[in-house]
């Protein structure tokens, strides 16, 4: 075999803050023009692996390393981070900071001002690699301009005209609605098979990744890797859901129904698998065992938007005419499109901002004259981006901070802190700052914050953003049975199956109108809508079109119940 | 180890620029107390940027972030850009002190009393300046300028040392929590 | 507010198409022109001059008349507190005492309500020519125009950090007072006791410093990985080669600046009162 690019040897690193190691034992190689993906737990070293690639570790990051690492033959911490950065080129986990320039076109610029080159040469160069991203008529824009699906494709183009050996992408889905998700995924793959880079993934969107040819899976866990392997022999062992993540949903259903999969079998290929005879058979047979459809009721209203619009500043309208309804303990998705207007009309419903006309009652009382203040005791808003939330030092005072307002005894709050923090998995981290916790720990934080203020209604924007499976399914969990106490519950999520698994209803938000409301799996199995919205056919529904043993609808609802009694059983355990 | 004061990294580069868009920002804000005077709270900022990243940074930041503010205001005071640089970077001298290290969690007693004093100084002398220079430029009078002067330093003083020290302390606090840090079961 | 805090009007006109660097020398000399003299004549010349430059400029009335009032606002207070604390300033400049009104405490002088006319007068000349910088000059290319002056381009470069982060800060600072509130914390407008304000503010500031603070490091991360610093020089995207109209205006510049600093060492401009008999 060719020369590894990248070689780490019983690699270990502690952070200078930390007490204990975040790396362990790191034994990797990584050959030119591999394209890798690595899959890991929220917290469990990825990103940190990532900045020993980079160079951050050393140069940013102090911290002790022991072990050997190897860049092209070199030791990188000999080097400075400028030649690392020949080398390799990064998509940093947070878009809104590594976007550097003024507007777009500055932006791409940045790495050939820093080289020197002409203004004359640049110009051309930058718009080429805008084209190749399908930028080019946003060229004048300002990052707060674009919608986050679009800041991606700026960065991309970024460090595509970087002349890198290796292109390293941390979490590079995050936020991007299913179809821009894919377009990024095609991208990085057009570029990986024209260029023959070497091109290194992190991502919990596992699912979406795999759409794409990828060479090899790293499985990490606590600071360790504990698989290395093809796509095909990762698949068929068991070792991403022992390690509390979630594998591509047909894989899953497949293993429930007891086909055994083998590496033979490929199972990272979906068409490959359906025309296999005896997966046919195995998943007709498991679906037989019948189950009884949702029954549906009118539940009493909660609250209600009635024809709102709303525009920013003098600008053109976001919210064009939204009329709906939120029952009592309705559990419901809000999907759609990057800029779609889902973060606008939260904001709306918690009087942050106030519709240009239109009404919004709750539970029949108009809300317009009504402060934050007294909506928050009501409504209960779960931000987007958790640093716009969080206020305190400390997690526990972060998450008790409401209870302190209210004046509740000091006792009574401890015990309420704890008991939300177990529920979020956050317990063993109670006594940490803030600061010190992974981007996916944060947004949980804000999660429990809300929660122990216990209100009538829950919006959660982004729930899964940056979060492994053991960790989601443990608070969503927690949240549906806050909705059998009548709690109504909004997520606004760009998960499909999230939104079937945990809500009843979804409606689907276009340019600023509602274009779809319904029963969750009967929105999302409507092929027109889900094109118009950027949504995306879970792998699921695809399952079962193309081995025909059932509808989507029953395949999905059949998978569903049957992990919720596997968690129902290993609960009793 | 701290790094000299001279050496522009990047991470100063940026401490510079996101000073001075805080700086910059918070200046619209202005509690009024008295005529033409307010509390500026944009004043704890300077002490904030110049404890944390010392003197070249919060000269740095002071100027630009009074001259960005101006800029979209209309006009660029001159004078009170030095005003805003001097007193940036007297807020940055603690830093020089080997005993202090916001990073770190450490300071002693007495920095925090250098720092709330010498602050204080520069803020006289800063703008001081500004004043002075104010009344050679543009002819303003001198006994005007003298107390808005007094009034200008008493509510910038009140700032520095009640919210920006108070700050610094957190930040150290915060800090000093920030170490050894173990998951416990 | 548009651009990134700077005020940026599109328009294709000279001014527009002048260099930042140019325009910001231009900038400099009438600045300093203005603070040589104390001649309410001299200011009148500057002001009519600057009008019809910003006239040129074609700038819509609607967008600049804020900042318009402002000066003006500003120029209002600044003679009243001027008039009540030093109402006979003017007559210890000029030397000559010519008593309007008698304020008790001490006598209102005409030489004062002329002074007082000059210095608004000074203030307004500077107005048009830091419009027409503000309105016309780009955030992009005002970096680059530094840098070309001699500035370090690392000190110029954090110009455009602050320009950059200016909006992103705004939105955090009031998603923070929103989330703040949403959850309990009082932050009425305009009540309460000084302390009680100062509180609430710091409520909201100290998690926006932090998270700024937070930011730095990022973006920090994010410009070494790009090659920020590397070389000990860079190229700007946004700079072009200067024209003839950039020269032209640079020399003309140049030769008023010299010419006012003559006249000035000469003994002309200090404080003029038509009135001296
Ligand atoms: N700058 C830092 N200083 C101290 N500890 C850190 C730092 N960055 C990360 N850690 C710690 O290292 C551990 C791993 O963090 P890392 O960011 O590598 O996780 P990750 O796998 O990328 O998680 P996520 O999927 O949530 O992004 C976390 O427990 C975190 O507390
Ligand atoms: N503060 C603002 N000022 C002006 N326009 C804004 C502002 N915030 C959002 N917009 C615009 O409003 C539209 C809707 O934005 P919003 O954040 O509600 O979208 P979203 O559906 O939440 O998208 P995403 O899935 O990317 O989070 C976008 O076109 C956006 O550019
Ligand atoms: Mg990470
Ligand atoms: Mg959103």
């Amino acid at each position: 075999m060719a020369e590894s690019i990248l070689s780490f040897n019983q690699f270990s690193f502690q952070y200078s803050s930390l007490a204990e190691p975040t790396l362990h034992d790191i034994c990797l190689d990584i050959y030119p023009g591999e394209k890798i993906l690595i899959a890991g737990p929220s917290g469990s070293g990825k990103s940190t692996l990532a900045h020993c690639i980079n160079g951050l570790i050393p140069f940013a990051h102090k911290g002790k390393i022991s072990g050997d690492y190897t860049l092209k033959g070199c030791c990188p911490a000999e080097q400075s981070i400028f030649e690392i950065s020949r080398s390799v080129g990064t998509i940093l986990q947070d878009q809104d900071s590594q976007f550097i320039g003024l507007t777009v076109d500055e932006d791409v610029a940045f790495a050939f001002e820093n080289d020197c080159v002409a203004p004359e040469e640049m110009k051309p160069r930058v718009a080429r690699a805008l084209s190749m991203v399908d930028m080019q008529e946003h060229m004048n824009q300002s990052p707060h301009e674009l919608s986050g699906g679009q800041k991606q494709r700026v960065s991309l183009a970024g460090v595509m005209s970087m002349e890198v050996d290796i292109l390293l992408f941390d979490e590079p889905l995050a936020n991007l609605d299913p179809a821009s998700g894919k377009h990024a995924m095609k991208l990085i793959d057009d570029i990986h098979r024209d260029s023959g880079k070497t091109v290194i993934i992190i991502e919990h969107r596992i699912e979406d990744v795999l759409e794409q040819p990828i060479d090899r899976i790293v499985v990490m866990a606590e600071g360790r890797i504990v698989a290395v392997g093809t796509p095909d022999e990762i698949l068929s062992s068991n070792v991403m859901q022992e390690n509390g993540l979630r594998e591509p949903l047909y894989i899953s259903a497949l293993k429930y129904a007891g086909c055994g999969l083998t590496p033979d079998a490929q199972p990272s290929s979906l068409e490959k698998l359906s025309d296999n005879e005896q997966v046919r058979r195995a998943l007709g047979e498991w679906i037989e065992v019948s189950d009884n459809s949702p029954h549906e009721h009118e539940p009493v209203p909660l609250a209600e938007l009635q024809d709102v619009r709303f525009a920013y500043g003098e600008g053109t309208e976001v919210i064009k005419g939204v009329s709906l309804k939120i029952g009592a303990g309705e559990r419901i998705a809000l999907l759609g499109n990057n800029g779609a207007g889902k973060t606008t009309l939260s904001q709306l419903l918690t009087g942050m901002v106030t519709p240009t006309s239109g009404d919004i009652l709750l539970n029949g009382e108009s809300i317009r004259q009504w402060s934050i203040r007294r909506l928050g005791e009501q409504i209960g808003y779960v931000m987007q981006n958790p640093n716009h939330m969080i206020t305190q030092t400390m997690i526990r005072d972060e998450v008790g901070l409401a209870l302190r307002i209210q004046g509740v005894p000091q006792a009574e709050i401890t015990a309420k802190v704890e008991e939300v923090l177990r529920i979020c998995g956050l317990y063993s981290y109670r006594d940490w700052p803030v600061s010190a916790l992974s981007y996916g720990q944060k947004k949980r934080v804000t999660i429990a914050s809300i929660m122990v203020t216990e209100p009538k209604l829950i919006i959660v924007d982004e729930p899964t953003a940056g979060q492994d499976f053991k960790h989601y399914t443990q608070f969503m969990d927690f949240l549906s049975r806050l909705a059998e106490r009548g709690v109504s519950l909004l997520f606004i999520t760009h998960d499909m199956h999230l939104a079937l698994e945990y809500t009843e209803r979804a409606a689907v938000l276009c340019n600023g109108e509602i274009i779809a409301s319904g029963s969750t799996a009967s929105v999302l199995t409507d092929t027109e809508i889900m094109k118009r919205a950027n949504l995306k056919e879970t792998s699921l529904s695809m399952l079962s079109r193309s081995t025909a043993v059932a509808t989507p609808e029953a395949l999905v609802r059949h998978f569903i119940q049957y992990e919720k009694r596997k968690k129902q059983v290993s609960e009793h355990e | 180890m701290k790094q000299s004061i001279f050496n522009l990294d990047t991470r100063t580069v940026v401490a510079i620029g996101i000073g001075a868009a805080l700086y910059g920002l918070l200046n619209w804000v202005s509690i009024p107390v008295a005529p033409q005077t307010g509390l500026r709270p944009a004043i704890a900022i300077l002490t904030v940027f110049g404890a944390l990243f010392g003197p070249i940074v919060g000269f740095l930041s002071g100027a630009i972030g009074h001259i960005v503010f101006d800029l979209s205001s209309g006009t660029i005071w001159w004078s009170w850009v030095l005003g805003s640089a001097i007193s940036g970077l007297g807020m940055g001298l603690v830093f020089m002190s080997k005993s202090f290290s916001i990073k770190e969690g450490r300071a002693t007693g007495g920095n925090i009393a250098t720092l709330a004093i010498v602050g204080s100084l520069a803020l006289i002398v800063g703008f001081g300046i500004s004043s002075v220079l104010d009344i050679y430029l543009f002819g303003e009078a001198p006994d005007k300028m003298l107390l808005q002067f007094i009034a200008a330093s008493l509510s910038n003083i009140t700032v520095h040392v009640i919210l920006g020290v108070g700050a610094v302390l957190g930040l150290l606090k915060m800090n000093r929590s920030n170490s050894n840090l173990k998951v416990s079961k | 507010m548009s651009k990134a805090g700077m005020l940026y009007i599109e328009r294709d006109t000279l001014f527009h198409r002048l260099d930042g660097a140019v325009k910001l020398i231009m900038l400099l000399a009438w600045t300093v022109i203005v603070f040589l003299f104390q001649d309410i004549r001299v200011f009148i010349v500057l002001f009519i001059i600057g009008l019809v430059l910003l006239m040129s400029a074609q700038l819509p009335w609607k967008r600049i008349r804020l900042l318009v009032w402002v000066i003006i606002v500003f120029n209002i207070f600044n003679s009243i507190f001027t008039i009540l604390v030093s109402p006979a300033y003017g007559s210890e400049v000029n030397g000559t005492t010519t008593v309007l009104i008698d304020l008790g405490y001490e006598v209102l002088t005409l030489e004062t309500v002329f002074y007082i006319l000059t210095l608004s007068m000074k203030y307004m000349s500077l107005m048009p020519i830091s419009i027409l910088f503000v309105y016309t000059t780009h955030p992009t290319r005002f970096a680059g125009s530094l840098n070309r002056l001699g500035v370090p381009y690392k000190i110029a470069y954090a110009f455009n950090i602050a320009f950059r982060y200016i909006p992103d800060l705004k939105k955090d600072f009031i998603s923070i007072s929103h989330a703040m509130q949403a959850r309990g914390v009082g932050l009425a407008r305009g009540e309460g006791t000084l302390i009680q304000r100062m509180k609430h503010f710091a409520a909201i500031a100290i998690p926006l410093v932090q998270s700024s603070l937070a930011r730095i490091d990022t973006v920090a991360n994010a410009m070494d990985l790009r090659g920020f610093g590397k070389n000990a020089k860079r190229t700007w995207y946004s700079s072009s080669p200067w024209g003839r109209a950039d020269i032209g205006i640079v020399i003309v510049c140049v030769i008023v600046l010299a010419v006012s600093i003559t006249v000035r060492v000469q003994g002309f401009g200090t404080f003029w009162y038509p009135f001296n008999s």
